[in-house]
């Protein structure tokens, strides 16, 4: 006999003049553990905000928790971002932050912010101990929250959730910007909570799943369609393959052969070496992927490049033949410097619409633009069309789903058409699809003399224009390798 | 040493006190030319000297710092912070003889020992900096004939400098050449390089004097900025627990609601900030502030007059002379009030509700920046000058109250500050007691709108709205706020 564990009868959710979810009902009975997939811009983060009862609803949505279980009695959504406000009320961090070092800035260690979770919440720390050492969390603990990377962020997060052990745990993404051995031991740690009687339900694509999963559901025009199969979850719609803008077929001047030489670098904060000895050596022209777990220091390593970094001076660096320190300004650096990451895109000014957002690309800065000129404009214009963009470009770009936020972010990177493209995790919260089709733009940027530094923890979504390796492990170069054709 | 203003004319008075010119962008065009190249050394590596250096450097310059022997040996947060980040620091004794420009950024009450000691090193023709005029205006300090003598004093706290330039941005930039110290001419040209080099240029610059940016200053953050945001939250969280309000509730209404409140004021100036309220509530905020004006316009005038006189130099200067005895006590006292003590409650508050809920701040800060800019502008300081000095840094206070209180609100700002703020406060609370004493919670603490309809006089309501948009500050705001093209909006629930 089923018994109904949470029960949705005619939800609606509207944000004008978007009807997101209508009348949508769905039954999860107990011992069901959901994958909810399909289609971007669906309203999965919606409905599974509405179950967590974050947002407001038409309808009725009714969980049945047993009172009488070990596990506490209450649902935990853990979301697809990290959000980071501290204890102290500072909500309003800079990108950059993490590597300007400012004594007496007070933000919590790790260490402290689990504690004071766990006397929240009555959890006892020995609980996770092991938990924390399998996730790759265990060295980070004295680190503060501000210095924390994108990847550790997410453990942070899930790390909170898990350990809260609800009756039901909602992860939105759960693997986004894990690395490889995270990911099997997120699995691991999901699959014990659910023969302890937790049910999960988790929001992804991701065929990498826990064991438990048994249940597969998408939402189809705003109702809720189960399958019997994950494969039989919809997908978006495979792009239309675009002709590149022919600004972008221009190979970018570059009087010079190294792009950037690092010798012996070394980044310390206080007592802590984040990067030791790193030398490192990128050709006009070479792709080279950048990868190791996450913390192990790949953001450091790429911040000292693209001029974010204060600890580049007083360094053996030399960027576009320049020695780094020797009178050139950081925007001098970022001129020839496309970026995007994670962190980048999660600091991104939230009134910036689409436009604005590539706009911004021309002055390498964040949201803020200044007297665009004709050309530009027109440079704009061809690239919102080649990301199917156009529809959207007064849109606030935090409005748009994930993957067009990504796409929005790789066309400010792009257009100004430099010589260095700087791709950290630019993937993350992708689907597979998306992530294909993004992949198959870097390679074509890739034929036209640009230089690529790539970042990306799983092999199979890589660009196949890659052709040299760097492997960082604790901060130290692990293996540098030629590689010749990632993936077919 | 003689107060400087008090040995001037009454004519040349005038003259200092009412520069204030905004500056074209296209006064920047020579970017940091004038400083290429040139050895930089800082004074102080705090939150101002730490963060404006590592702007300085992102922007091609040459920075060292400079910090006393004994901060270097035992290895102080100074010291930290700038070998932390990779800068060369060095004794007095080492740098400063090479520097072409030393930036004093330490505290206003080291000023005179920091010159004193590093006047004599410096050498022949090179440049100092300050970021505040204190020490050349109040202090009357004499620089050397040979050396130019510059300020340049971002209006924001550090982090702010740091984080605004780093978003291809700045923070609005007050800039002067101390008309006593410009023997080569070239104090412009570097001021200007300067404030390029920290971002300054993208969010408009003053062109201001030592003595305008003092007297402003002064005035501003005993006044609307730290004394008045500091007396309204006290008294604000006493009336409620008073009426029996929750007092979790009380505490975060009050900590969040200044903040919330001034991130109007911030985008849209005093008519935005009022344009947040219902008609009805409006009407009753104006009201309220126009009251407030009134009964505090004279102790407003007497700190303007004080700061004119140098009548508060002379006392607080007394009191560091005295180690500070009054400062110390007065912080404690601030450390005991109930609002300091409560936590704020683990109650939802949502950003509408900051003002509903919260009509009496509303009035507060209206009266206080409409008080301060008059008064400064009665004074002889131009409109430009008060209102950097008055509405603009009122929201990065109310940050740091939201942070911590009024804790960290004194914590943050300077000694000096923090000195006139208590001494704004203990005036103003006694002025307040029949004001307060009609007071109810349907301005503080609970929503004004709740069992009203909602009407209003429209007569009444078109006055009150042109009132307060032809106000000085809203016209000159207007105008200044556009070169902060593109203001951040900060995240405030």
């Amino acid at each position: 006999m089923k018994e109904p564990f949470v029960y949705i009868n005619q939800l609606t959710v509207q944000y004008p003049p978007q009807v997101v979810l209508n009348s949508l009902s769905w039954t999860i009975n107990k011992g069901e553990h959901y994958v909810l997939g399909g289609k971007s811009g669906s309203g999965k983060t919606i409905l599974a905000k509405a179950i967590a009862g974050l947002i407001p609803y038409q309808g009725t949505i009714s969980i049945s928790f047993d009172r009488t279980h070990s596990l506490p009695a209450k649902v935990i959504y853990i979301s697809n971002w990290y959000q980071f406000t501290n204890l102290e009320g500072d909500r309003n961090f800079y990108y950059q932050q993490r590597y300007n070092h400012h004594q007496g800035q007070d933000t919590l260690t790790v260490k402290a912010e689990l504690e004071h979770f766990a006397q929240e919440e009555g959890l006892a720390f020995s609980a996770i101990e092991n938990r924390i050492k399998e996730l790759g969390f265990a060295d980070v603990q004295q680190s503060q929250l501000i210095e924390l990377s994108s990847g550790e962020h997410k453990k942070l997060q899930l790390i909170k959730g898990l350990w809260a052990r609800p009756q039901l745990l909602i992860i939105d993404e759960p693997y986004t910007g894990l690395d490889k051995q995270s990911r099997g031991a997120l699995n691991d740690w999901l699959d014990e909570l659910a023969a302890e009687g937790l049910q999960l339900l988790l929001i992804t694509n991701d065929r990498n799943l826990p064991q438990a999963m048994n249940r597969f559901a998408h939402i189809v025009n705003g109702q809720i369609a189960i399958e019997s199969d994950i494969s039989l979850l919809t997908k978006d719609a495979i792009r239309e393959r675009k002709e590149l803008p022919s600004f972008l077929k221009i190979i970018p001047e570059t009087p010079y052969d190294t792009i950037a030489q690092l010798r012996n670098v070394s980044v310390r904060y206080g007592e802590k070496e984040v990067l030791k000895n790193v030398s490192w050596e990128i050709k006009v022209g070479e792709k080279w992927l950048l990868q190791g777990p996450n913390g192990s220091g790949k953001s450091t390593l790429l911040s000292l490049i693209n001029g974010d970094h204060p600890q580049a001076y007083g360094h053996d660096i030399s960027l576009f033949g320049h020695k780094r320190g020797s009178g050139e300004s950081i925007w001098d650096i970022k001129e020839k410097i496309g970026i995007i990451s994670p962190e980048m895109h999660w600091y991104f000014d939230q009134n910036a619409t689409v436009w604005h957002t590539i706009a911004s690309g021309f002055y390498d800065s964040i949201g803020w633009f200044i007297d665009v000129k004709f050309q530009e404009k027109k440079q704009i214009e061809e690239l919102l069309e080649f990301f199917d963009l156009t529809a959207h470009k007064n849109q606030l770009l935090r409005t748009l789903p994930l993957g067009k936020q990504r796409l929005a972010m790789l066309a400010r990177t792009i257009v100004k058409n430099p010589p260095l493209l700087v791709l950290d995790e630019p993937c993350q919260g992708l689907d597979s699809e998306q992530t294909r089709y993004f992949n198959a733009v870097v390679d074509e940027l890739a034929l036209h003399g640009k230089t690529l530094i790539y970042v990306g923890h799983y092999e199979s979504q890589l660009p196949s224009c890659i052709e040299h390796k760097i492997v960082l492990e604790k901060g130290k170069i692990k293996e540098v390798k030629e590689v010749t054709r990632v993936m077919s | 040493m003689a107060n400087y203003f008090n040995t001037l004319s009454l004519r040349e008075q005038l003259i200092q006190l009412g520069q204030a010119e905004f500056m074209d962008p296209a006064d920047f065009s020579d970017g940091v030319d004038a400083l290429k190249g040139k050895k930089i050394v800082i004074v102080g590596a705090g939150a101002q000297g730490l963060n404006q250096g590592l702007n300085l450097r992102d922007s091609g310059l040459d920075v060292a710092y400079a910090l006393r022997k004994e901060a270097i040996e035992q290895k102080r947060d100074s010291w930290k912070n700038a070998t932390d980040n990779n800068f060369k620091v060095g004794t007095y004794d080492e740098l400063i003889p090479t520097a072409d420009l030393v930036i004093n950024l330490t505290p206003d009450k080291q000023h005179t020992n920091v010159i004193n000691a590093v006047q004599p090193l410096m050498k022949q023709g090179a440049t100092l900096s300050y970021s505040h005029g204190f020490n050349i205006v109040e202090e009357g300090m004499q620089i050397r004939k040979d050396l130019t003598v510059i300020m340049v004093a971002p209006k924001s706290p550090g982090s702010e400098v740091r984080a605004e330039f780093l978003r291809g941005f700045g923070v609005p930039t007050l800039i002067a050449v101390h008309p006593e110290n410009d023997p080569q001419g070239k104090g412009w040209a570097e001021a200007k390089a300067y404030c390029v080099g920290t971002g300054g240029h993208h969010a408009g610059v003053l062109k201001s004097s030592f003595v305008a940016e003092v007297k402003s200053d002064l005035m501003g953050e005993q006044t609307i900025l730290c004394g008045l945001l500091q007396t309204g939250s006290i008294l604000s969280f006493d009336k409620m627990v008073e009426k029996g309000i929750e007092p979790g509730y009380a505490s975060k209404l009050v900590q969040y609601g200044v903040e919330v409140i001034t991130e109007a004021l911030k985008h849209g100036g005093v008519s935005g900030m009022l344009d947040r309220l219902s008609n009805p509530a409006k009407v009753k905020a104006f009201e309220l502030s126009e009251e407030l004006k009134d009964i505090m316009r004279p102790l407003f005038q007497k700190h303007q007059d004080d700061i004119m006189s140098g009548e508060f130099s002379k006392t607080m200067m007394e009191d560091w002379a005295n180690g500070d005895a009054n400062l110390l006590k007065w912080r404690a006292e601030t450390g005991e009030t109930a609002f300091e003590k409560t936590p704020a409650g683990d109650v939802k508050i949502g950003e509408q509700e900051y003002f509903d809920n919260y009509v009496l701040m509303v009035a507060f800060v209206r009266a206080g920046v409409e008080l301060a800019f008059e008064t400064m502008v009665d004074a002889g300081i131009k409109p430009e000058s008060a209102y950097y000095e008055s509405l603009h840094e009122t929201p990065l206070i109310a940050n740091t109250i939201a942070r911590k209180k009024l804790f960290e609100m004194n914590r943050v700002i300077s000694d000096t500050a923090e000195y006139g703020c208590y001494l704004f406060d203990q005036a103003c609370k006694p002025l307040l007691t029949d004001f307060m004493a009609k007071i109810d919670t349907d301005v503080v603490g609970k929503n004004f709108n709740e069992g009203k309809d909602g009407a209003v006089d429209n007569v009444k309501l078109v006055q009150i709205n042109e009132v307060l948009r032809n106000h000085p500050v809203e016209i000159v705001g207007q105008r200044l706020r556009k070169a902060m093209t593109a203001m951040k909006a900060i995240k405030t629930v």
